[in-house]
């Protein structure tokens, strides 16, 4: 600032803080730096986040809860973290995070994502939490875009990052329009969204952030889970919050709500095809298989070979030391009731799948 | 995989971050804070501005470490402001105690108080000062012969000049007992005019001067008369603890912009609207864009994207389009075989084979869309 005539010592009129603590000395700005120049962490509160916004966060959960799919707003706080990059997650884990928890956290259904690692080391430097990346072991699983495969219990929680909150944006992109249509319940614009999808395409074109009922009265974004994972909100066990920083809203999926995915009598909601694939590394067919195009740039042509493997890596590092370990291998019960049916996906192979979707003509 | 694989996803970034701060090491002389602060204050300006947080020494340094990103630089003003402690709450400052070291009206040739043309290269030619390659150390003013004739006269702001005659349209008066705050309480449409202020004031720098842009461009129907644009000092005051008197703790540099905007507002008395801008630091096309944005948002219309205002506070924030434009980045795999798995079952269902792969070879195998089509 040295255009005008700012006293020669710049912002240094300090006042003293009144009684109450000071978490900062601030009789100047070089003390105040001095004091953080040791560890990037310390001097900040358990879990970063003060209790006043934790407990404004719970809050806000808790009527999330309440109100099963319906947008809480809440004020997001600015992160160490961009916005966008799983703000809203870390901010609705850090708020419910005790020592005594351990932590999961995924990104893309990979544990070792640096995105991943990244939010991890937050929550263990400030928050004190063990980490895991056995989805069995872990309390609270944070997670971008996806549900694990294995089954989780009414012990855990899970918090899915959320980029957009609201599912009617793709038919409106104004906010204050669409929380109209939801006091109503007025769907009636998705509803010809989808209708005009099959009529262009065939069939419904939502790859993922499918349109999903819950509790048979808000429509909600799910996040960019996959169609795969979206059954496995049905019914659950376990307490799914989802969080977005950037948007500053906050809604769940209690345990046991019923979840619909938005379809037609004569169109009916499909999950992702893997016909005749598997993890190249487990031999997994009931597994959300992602595809990975590998150069043999060692030989001399320029061919590629693409393989299909496990997107969730800690279940498939479980199943290729335990090949065929069920989904459910950790419940006292049998049958797997989570996700896709498999006999849908395991069995079909590619002219299966094109029948089928004549089929449905 | 497994623990070691996390283990090396943390390693990953320690060396990310150890590479990104060898690029500003290098193998010059250190930057100072006090450097970046007193040399590059347009800098700090937006990165305070666009944080928040009035706090130019903070602001350097955070300009230090983001490499000069102003955006990056507010943002981590931003996240180290979300953890301070509130003591207090200052007293509504009147913009008129500004002390101004620039004050400019286009809308008269005079105006009480004068113009103030102060610091500024808007009349200079833009040619490159090959000079400054080998620095230039010396103060042009150094020789300047000045006497101190005191406390300056307090401005009369032009706009009151218009109110007195009944042209200027008040807008809603904000709730200056109990404004809002927008980092505190998240903001839903149709917004407060003291909530779209902040936003405003918040805004990106780039993003403000191109949507106030817009409407000037023909996208709306905003071209407004400034009335004033001031840089200046503002008293930040407080009520002391004790005595309960106001007391000024400290000054704050900003940049003020004032316009009336021929949009009549009311028929049967036509009045001039009014729009306002306030930015930290010197920023005067911020201000502006600002001014320009808030003139055009209060006229509630969705004709152009500047009148919008949720279209506006929406795209503004740098820390939100920055952040969600960069994620971009991030790994996108599980949505992408999600998309892929859709165009394979409509291209399929439209009898297009559905295992091509490029290749110099595939060309042939390209079935005609026309012909195979079962589309209903």
């Amino acid at each position: 600032m040295t255009d005008h005539a700012t006293p020669p010592d710049g912002e240094t009129p300090d006042d003293e803080p009144p009684d109450g603590g000071a978490p900062v000395p601030t009789d100047s700005v070089d003390a105040a730096l001095a004091s953080l120049d040791s560890d990037g962490v310390a001097g900040y509160n358990y879990a970063y986040l003060d209790e006043h916004t934790k407990r404004e966060l719970r809050r806000s959960m808790l009527k999330a809860v309440a109100i099963p799919g319906h947008q809480v707003p809440y004020a997001s706080r600015p992160m160490p973290l961009a916005r966008g990059w799983g703000t809203g997650g870390i901010q609705a884990s850090l708020s419910i995070l005790g020592p005594d928890d351990i932590f999961k956290v995924i990104d893309q259904g990979a544990d070792e994502s640096v995105n991943a690692a990244n939010i991890r080391r937050l929550a263990e430097n400030t928050a004190d939490v063990s980490t895991t990346t056995d989805t069995t072991e872990a309390d609270l699983i944070q997670s971008r875009h996806r549900i694990p495969e294995e089954v989780l219990t009414d012990e855990q929680r899970l918090v899915l990052q959320v980029p957009i909150t609201d599912a009617l944006r793709m038919v409106d992109s104004s906010d204050a329009a669409n929380r109209r249509r939801h006091a109503h319940k007025n769907y009636g614009k998705m509803w010809v969204h989808l209708y005009e999808n099959v009529v262009e395409y065939g069939e419904i074109q939502i790859a993922s952030r499918y349109p999903t009922m819950v509790a048979d009265r808000y429509l909600m974004d799910p996040s960019p889970i996959p169609r795969w994972d979206v059954p496995k909100l049905d019914d659950a066990d376990h307490l799914t919050v989802l969080a977005a920083g950037r948007e500053a809203r906050i809604y769940a999926v209690p345990p046991h709500t019923e979840v619909e995915p938005l379809a037609f009598e004569d169109r009916s909601f499909t999950v992702e095809r893997f016909p005749g694939r598997a993890c190249h590394a487990c031999e997994s067919t009931d597994t959300y298989l992602v595809e990975v195009s590998e150069g043999a740039t060692e030989s001399e042509t320029d061919t590629f070979e693409t393989r299909y493997t496990c997107n969730d890596s800690s279940f498939c590092e479980k199943r290729r030391t335990n090949p065929g370990i069920p989904k459910d291998h950790h419940l006292d019960r049998e049958g797997v009731d989570w996700g896709p049916e498999l006999s849908d996906v395991a069995t079909d192979d590619a002219e299966n799948a094109t029948e089928r979707g004549g089929n449905d003509e | 995989m497994g623990y070691v694989a996390v283990t090396a996803g943390e390693e990953l970034v320690e060396r990310a971050e150890q590479l990104f701060e060898s690029q500003r090491v290098g193998d010059t002389e250190d930057v100072s804070v006090d450097q970046i602060d007193e040399q590059l204050s347009r800098l700090t300006a937006r990165a305070m501005g666009e944080g928040g947080l009035y706090a130019p020494r903070l602001a350097a340094l955070a300009v230090k470490q983001a490499q000069g990103d102003t955006v990056e630089a507010a943002f981590l003003l931003r996240a180290y402001r979300s953890t301070l402690e509130r003591f207090d709450e200052s007293v509504t400052v009147d913009p008129s105690a500004m002390i101004a070291s620039r004050r400019v009206s286009p809308a008269f040739k005079d105006v009480p108080g004068g113009q103030i043309l102060g610091a500024t290269r808007d009349y200079t030619q833009r040619l490159l000062d090959f000079d400054l390659v080998g620095g230039s150390p010396e103060d042009p003013t150094a020789e300047w012969d000045l006497t101190d004739e005191g406390d300056p006269d307090r401005l009369t702001n032009v706009t009151e000049l218009l109110r007195e005659e009944g042209l200027l349209h008040d807008p809603d008066e904000p709730d200056v007992d109990d404004p809002a705050d927008t980092t505190r309480e998240s903001v839903t449409h149709p917004a407060e005019r003291d909530e779209v202020l902040q936003e405003l004031a918040r805004g990106e720098t780039g993003a403000v001067t191109a949507l106030g842009y817009s409407t000037l461009r023909g996208y709306g129907r905003v071209h407004p008369t400034l009335a004033e644009v001031r840089v200046g000092e503002l008293p930040v005051r407080v009520e002391h603890p004790y005595t309960g008197d106001d007391v000024t703790v400290t000054h704050t540099n900003v940049t003020e912009s004032e316009a009336v905007v021929p949009v009549y507002e009311k028929r049967d008395d036509p009045q001039f609207a009014f729009g306002y801008g306030l930015t930290f630091g010197r920023n005067e096309r911020k201000a502006i864009g600002m001014t320009v944005l808030d003139a055009s948002i209060q006229l509630e219309s969705e004709e152009a994207p500047a009148e919008n205002a949720e279209f506006v506070l929406d795209t503004i924030d740098g820390m939100d389009s920055f952040g969600f434009i960069e994620h971009l980045k991030l790994p996108h795999y599980v949505t992408f075989q999600s998309i892929l798995d859709r165009i394979r079952a409509i291209r399929e269902r439209r009898g297009l084979s559905e295992d091509r792969r490029v290749g110099p070879d595939d060309q042939s195998a390209e079935t005609p869309v026309s012909g195979t089509s079962d589309d209903d």
